[in-house]
């Protein structure tokens, strides 16, 4: 299918096997109920919430790998860097999705896909598939993502009063420095 | 227990830190560290009695918090027998328990039950910290993981390993169990902790 | 192929999920004007909630009226750390997120590697990682089955079942030298050979394992206690399971016919011959009897790997990702620096991200990885079957007594590490 008809749409994209639909993030919900009801995906995996400050910044060396796979007869970087493709927004939801069916020997696949900017609300689809409910207490609490419309959105893993969101790729990493015995 | 004056360092009993006593490696090291020690503790015999009570059957309270706490349970096996120890009997309830080994990763959050329940807990009593991540946070270095559990309570033994293996723990408990004998008082009596 | 009767009817009607909120059961209004309810603190600390769980549950009498969960108490921030590390060393992170069925997370991990890297690991060491992977399903079911039948009060088969649990460890240490988190998958394969010796040691395990098995249940199927305090328990029905995103025991149990390595297959499991079982009684029971019925199937697949176990290289041959051999490194030049690059600063995984789902001992473990092209994962997620689970506990109990309470918390085999990462 070629997933053009899922409300809100903004792009599709495949590679290594998998699709990645991305929609408006205004049009989530209508997007998630179609894609439940008309495409059958009744099963949501996961929804990981990721940090994108700080991606186009640091050149990185390496062999050239592509989406098709690697191709080891293909030189290394000999010092050539070359940046990942720069992105729109600091936040992505993706949401896996999967359709059970029991006896069926398939499983369909897809992440859907939405983009936010720090602050930006995202509607919250724990109407769709209650399974929701903690993913999105847990994507709020460790990168600060607002959803619009869940019931109980609060800490979930962190303390009820910590301050700042731990994942997201300006707070600090935490710990202390070692110190070894010997040196004392 | 008396405490004297200012709060003693294991040192001023005549014990050295494990790092030193390794060096000098050979059986019965710490045994003969420790023989030393009683005649210049001065137990009792009735002190001698009650520390042979209270080392040959420590119960240990049931705090398994990670992976550890899956070998710790596997000393309860019967391979690795700690009945053998008299620590067979994990007690649910602290108000019950000598000693509480802390097995696995303590995050910040768990900070403060671990610190109650070891408030709840009556003296005497002791912790062995089993693991790298309650000696010292492990290989967790990070916002979420407490660096050590020393930080909040006073510990006797530190067990390494990730996990260390029942026969590790074991040896943890039996070097308590040698601590008691010889006198030593728990750790709270020696350590600074923060209340 | 299902082991089950047939069909029955369906387990309720309707959903039984709470709302507005569906992981949180409240308490009726009425309810609480009139009645008594009693809120009592299932504290982190408790010898039954598997791990550092926290249940605020409100009762009325000994009926649970209201039950909500505090997770977090072993969050260790896993996903921030390994980002923090190169690939190679962030491989020995996922292993203690779920430390039962440690080797499949580990699995979860090297598989989305391999998948972003595009290489394919060599017959023998796909074999043997599904050996290794069912011997963690088994460690994982004898550890749920000890502790759980323990608080249930059938004290015996902890030491049973921890007598077979040392058995399989014993069989690990063989192998990676290592009891727990074991750290024996590399992207590419396995890190060594197999060695001597374990072919015959893991036959004899095989071989021995589903006799005990049966003696589990002789000890438990018809024990009119064991049967009370699970027949009837914790009904959760197929529409509410796929609804909560359950997946494993779990899902099977409430009658839904969904195994990744049957639909998804990965590793051998298209080549070796099993049976998924699947009960329709959506209660603490079937999901004991499906998890009975795996530790039988993974023995199953134990000796057919065994049998089918291929020659080979174990690991890759691509100098990029995988350290050469000692020996060459005193001769060629290039191996010399292949090491040296490998070691300090690690290889690099093209861009893009994944999603890669395995059957872990407790359901779908995903892990999502999102790789910027450098030698150091951007982000990477799991997605933990135990957290899923426990959003099921407001669903599960309602009209259970507080001893049924533990019961189904059992039975959802929730690893508090796997739940809070």
């Amino acid at each position: 299918m070629t997933y053009a008809e899922v409300p809100g749409f903004a792009s599709v994209g495949a590679s290594r096997g998998e699709t990645t639909v991305v929609v408006e993030t205004a049009r989530l919900l209508d997007a998630a109920r179609y894609l439940r009801d008309e495409q059958g995906f009744n099963f949501l995996s996961d929804i990981a919430a990721t940090d994108y400050l700080g991606w186009n910044e640091r050149p990185v060396a390496g062999y050239w790998g592509h989406a098709e796979g690697r191709d080891i007869n293909l030189p290394g970087s000999w010092g050539l860097a070359r940046k990942p493709e720069p992105r729109a927004k600091r936040f992505s939801v993706s949401y896996q999705l999967l359709a059970v069916v029991s006896g069926s020997r398939e499983a369909p696949r897809v992440c859907l896909q939405v983009w936010c900017d720090d602050g930006e609300p995202v509607p919250s689809v724990v109407s769709v598939w209650p399974t929701a409910d903690w993913h999105e207490r847990e994507a709020f609490d460790l990168m600060g993502i607002v959803f619009e419309g869940h019931p109980n959105l609060k800490r979930i893993l962190m303390d009820d009063d910590w301050e700042g969101h731990p994942l997201r790729k300006d707070y600090p990493m935490g710990g202390e420095p070692v110190r070894f015995s010997g040196e004392e | 227990m008396a405490n004297v004056g200012r709060k003693k360092r294991l040192a001023d009993y005549g014990l050295q830190t494990e790092r030193t006593l390794m060096r000098r490696k050979g059986p019965g090291v710490f045994e003969q560290e420790l023989g030393d020690l009683e005649s210049r503790l001065g137990l009792t015999t009735v002190g001698k009695a009650v520390a042979w009570a209270q080392g040959h059957s420590i119960w240990p309270d049931t705090f398994g918090l990670a992976c550890c706490a899956m070998e710790m349970i596997a000393i309860v096996g019967s391979r690795y027998d700690v009945a053998r120890f008299g620590a067979e009997v994990f007690r649910s309830s602290p108000r019950q328990a000598d000693l509480m080994i802390v097995s696995g990763r303590v995050s910040h959050k768990m900070a403060a039950p671990l610190r109650q329940i070891y408030d709840q807990m009556l003296e005497p009593k002791w912790v062995i910290a089993m693991g790298a991540c309650a000696s010292s946070g492990g290989m967790f270095a990070n916002y979420a993981v407490l660096q050590g559990v020393d930080k909040i309570v006073a510990v006797d033994v530190h067990v390494p390993g990730c996990p260390p293996r029942p026969e590790a723990l074991l040896e943890g408990i039996v070097r308590l169990q040698e601590k008691i004998l010889a006198g030593v008082p728990p750790a709270y009596e020696i350590r600074e902790v923060a209340e | 192929m299902t082991l089950a009767p047939s069909k029955q009817a369906p387990i309720y009607s309707g959903t039984r999920i709470p709302s507005p909120i569906p992981t949180v059961l409240q308490v009726d209004p009425a309810l609480r004007e009139e009645g008594d309810i009693l809120e009592v603190n299932f504290g982190p600390n408790h010898p039954s909630t598997h791990g550092v769980l926290r249940l605020i549950v409100e009762l009325n009498g000994e009926r649970v009226e209201g039950v909500e969960a505090v997770i977090g108490y072993l969050h260790t921030g896993f996903e921030k750390n390994m980002e923090q590390k190169t690939w190679w060393k962030a491989i020995t992170y996922p292993e203690r997120i779920d430390y039962l069925s440690f080797q499949i997370n580990e699995l979860a991990f090297v598989l989305a590697i391999e998948k972003l890297l595009g290489v394919e690991p060599p017959p023998k060491a796909t074999w043997m990682r599904t050996l290794l992977c069912e011997l963690s399903r088994i460690h994982s079911h004898l550890i749920w089955l000890g502790t759980g039948a323990l608080e249930l009060g059938a004290i015996s088969l902890l030491w049973y079942c921890f007598r077979e649990r040392d058995a399989v460890l014993d069989l690990f240490e063989l192998v990676t030298g290592v009891r727990m988190h074991t750290r024996y998958f590399q992207a590419g394969g396995l890190a060594e050979d197999i060695p001597p010796g374990f072919y015959t040691e893991c036959r004899k395990f095989a071989d021995m394992f589903p006799t005990r098995v049966d003696e589990y249940e002789a000890l438990l199927d018809r024990q009119a206690i064991w049967l009370e305090r699970t027949k009837g328990i914790g009904l959760l029905s197929a529409e509410d399971a796929i609804a909560l995103g359950q997946s494993g025991p779990v899902l099977r149990a409430s009658g839904i016919d969904w195994d990744l390595r049957k639909v998804e297959p990965y590793l051998a499991y298209d080549q070796v011959d099993f049976d998924v079982p699947v009960y329709f009684n959506g209660d603490v029971y079937d999901r004991y009897k499906v998890r009975m019925d795996e530790m039988r199937q993974s023995a199953r697949i134990v000796q057919q790997c065994l049998d089918g176990m291929p020659e080979g290289p174990w690991i890759v041959d691509d100098r990029k990702i995988v350290l050469p051999p000692r020996h060459e490194l005193h001769t060629s030049m290039e191996s010399l620096i292949h090491h040296f690059k490998l070691v300090t600063e690690g290889y690099r995984v093209p861009a893009g991200e994944v999603y890669v789902a395995v059957e872990s001992a407790r359901g779908e473990l995903g892990c999502y990885v999102v790789s910027d092209g450098g030698s150091k994962p951007w982000r990477v997620k799991f997605r933990a079957p135990s957290f899923v689970a426990l959003e099921a506990t407001a669903t599960t109990v309602q009209g259970a007594l507080v001893a049924d309470l533990i019961a189904i918390l059992g039975s959802l085999d929730t690893v508090m590490g796997d739940c809070d990462r």
